[in-house]
């Protein structure tokens, strides 16, 4: 992160516009965190109940591991998320690519205003309607519902996010650099694997990490097109919610953000070796 | 992208075309069972053995609520064999031909069971489905905090407790506490009665902190307040926990009874396993293990000696004969569902 540009500018003056903004600052990431350092601390807690620390215990994380529905629930989730990520990514790059430079020619290709707003749809459905639009479309192509019409539904939801994203990474580059490669004698197979992929990869394991988290907490679509052993993660949680919350749930979802936080670590660390050797 | 709905269309279609593949008397007798059914009702170890004694392999997955299960069914694409709806959610689902009529003939051990759970309105003669567990709605209470004995719906209209008092978050179970304080039936359709109930309900409203019907047991555990209407299943779940602490009664003038029951979905393609499963559970010596699991109710008359004597005195699962007599099954109103969520609505709006 860097602060360097307005700090400059505050500095003139009284300090009061800084001081506020900082204080303001603090608060928005306590009002972002404070909930998850709260469920954190709450796994290591010994009470059953999750409101009243009595004492530190790794007991909820031992019995976890021996929960074998929970864990299966983990397992589905992983699963599910995984390969919605590989297909998502990959279909919503491709689609990202068509409608940006096939459309950069002045008239577009045939119908692309329609596809354009067609991929923006999903984002805009209520989560409820697709879900029940998805059960209504399986039964209707009796397929029965099963661990793949999940991942079926996730990368449904998932494509326009990743185009969204890839786009905005590509409206932003030189088209010049294309055409240098295309006059150096590259094709355009080669253009896009050397050229254009290389400087969509921000944006694309961007995408991915989103697709990747959107996947792994869906709860509305998936309840809808979940079948016979695929339970995920929040279906099974939603559902202990009927005998109480206790803090091995804590404990689950504080495993899964330490696994989540080191992606995104591995990710960013990924992307600026990258930077620095191009 | 249109290629991307096709290419996703033609896989559908292919997985479509190679499960189909299968004969209906093939999957008939396959050695699989998949049950869907609430959260903790089936003990892991009660599945295992199953699966050792049948050489089936059994399938689990959770739902939450009524409303879950039949918006699945009415998909007409889940792939379940065994399903756990409760009474009312049964008078739904049976007009609209979402069970199978079952064989009585393979219903082995249908003898063990409590007649007072069989042959109830929702489903005369036990066509469609069997008693599995039970349980009540009444008072879960802080014994610390409220130091005279708990034995009638009217604690929860007192003055004293005003700001500590939960109610369940439900029309029927609201209206039923109001009504039976009257001395009326909870499935009472005279809509002056109803009135009279809804200006009780709205008097009592000031003394509410909360209507919630998810998370009593927890709110009771936690503190935040000391006199819950809720659900025999989860309070007892609590009470066990602090027993010193909390405890649960159905009060005297009785409240609803509820029963979940096993069936058969239309769409059950492994019949003859679910059947093997259906008689299974009926064995007195398997019902007594699930009740000892689960801590619920259970609708086996036959398996009461093996049930863990503190489950058995325990008045919050097994309410007295008496008590559980006054206690009765909420039933479909037709018309007048439509006056009482309106007066329903009146109280929750004031």
């Amino acid at each position: 992160m860097s602060d360097s540009g307005p700090e400059s500018d505050l500095r003139i003056g009284s300090p009061w516009p800084r001081r506020l903004l900082v204080s303001h600052g603090v608060l928005v990431y306590l009002f972002l965190y404070l909930p998850i350092a709260v469920l954190v601390v709450f796994s290591f807690n010994a009470a059953r109940q999750t409101a009243v620390w009595t004492g530190f215990t790794l007991d909820w994380y031992r019995r976890l591991l021996r929960d074998g529905v929970l864990l299966g629930a983990v397992r589905n989730s992983l699963e599910v998320a995984a390969v919605t990520t590989v297909v998502a990514t990959v279909l919503g790059t491709l689609a990202a690519f068509a409608l940006g430079t096939l459309g950069r020619s002045p008239a577009g290709f045939r119908g692309q205003r329609a596809t354009q707003a067609l991929l923006m749809l999903p984002v805009v459905i209520p989560e409820i309607v697709l879900g029940a639009a998805l059960v209504t479309f399986f039964g209707v192509s009796h397929l029965r519902l099963s661990l793949a019409t999940v991942i079926i539904a996730h990368v449904v939801f998932s494509i326009s996010y990743v185009a969204i994203v890839v786009r905005a990474r590509l409206a932003g580059l030189d088209p010049a650099l294309e055409e240098a490669a295309r006059d150096l004698g590259a094709g355009a197979f080669d253009t896009f694997r050397r050229v254009t992929l290389p400087l969509l990869l921000p944006g694309v394991v961007a995408s991915a990490l989103l697709v990747f988290t959107l996947s792994i907490d869906d709860y509305v679509i998936t309840s809808f097109v979940a079948g016979v052993g695929a339970t995920t993660l929040p279906l099974h949680i939603y559902s202990m919610l009927k005998v109480g919350v206790t803090p091995e749930v804590n404990a689950v979802s504080t495993l899964l953000l330490a696994v989540t936080v080191v992606l995104i670590v591995a990710a960013q660390r990924l992307l600026q070796e990258d930077r620095r050797t191009t | 992208m249109k290629r991307t709905v096709w290419i996703l269309l033609a896989i559908g279609i292919m997985v479509t075309a190679c499960r189909g593949g299968k004969d209906r008397a093939a999957e008939a007798a396959e050695r699989k069972v998949n049950i869907y059914i609430w959260t903790n009702y089936l003990p892991q170890d009660v599945i295992a053995d199953f699966e050792k004694r049948t050489g089936i392999k059994a399938t689990v997955d959770t739902y939450d609520s009524n409303e879950t299960l039949l918006a699945k069914m009415q998909s007409g694409v889940a792939d379940y064999d065994i399903i756990v709806p409760s009474d009312y959610t049964l008078k739904v689902m049976v007009p609209q031909g979402l069970v199978v009529e079952l064989d009585r003939a393979r219903l082995t051990g249908i003898d063990n069971l409590d007649p007072r759970f069989l042959n109830q309105k929702y489903d005369p003669g036990n066509r469609h489905s069997i008693p599995y567990l039970w349980g009540t709605t009444g008072i879960g209470y802080d014994k610390k905090k409220i130091k005279e004995p708990v034995d009638t719906w009217r604690v929860m209209f007192e003055q004293r407790y005003a700001g500590r008092i939960l109610m369940l978050d439900d029309v029927r179970d609201a209206f039923g506490v109001a009504l039976r304080l009257m001395g009326k039936s909870i499935n009472e359709t005279d809509p002056a009665v109803l009135r009279q109930a809804a200006d009780m309900l709205k008097k009592q409203k000031a003394l509410v902190k909360t209507y919630d019907s998810s998370d009593f047991a927890n709110l009771l555990a936690a503190g935040d307040v000391d006199i819950a209407q809720g659900y025999s299943g989860e309070i007892a779940e609590v009470v066990a926990h602090a027993p010193n602490r909390l405890a649960y009664v159905v009060p005297k003038e009785g409240g609803t009874l509820w029963i979940d029951n096993l069936a058969v979905p239309k769409t059950a393609r492994h019949l003859d396993a679910a059947y093997e499963f259906l008689q299974y559970v009926m064995q007195p010596e398997i019902a007594a293990r699930i009740v000892n699991g689960v801590h619920y109710a259970g609708a086996n008359k036959a398996a009461w000696e093996r049930i863990d004597p503190k489950i058995r005195a325990n008045a919050a699962i097994y309410p007295p004969p008496d008590v559980l007599a006054r206690c009765e099954l909420i039933e479909d109103l037709g018309p007048t569902t439509q006056l009482l969520d309106e007066l329903w609505t009146e109280v929750k709006a004031q």
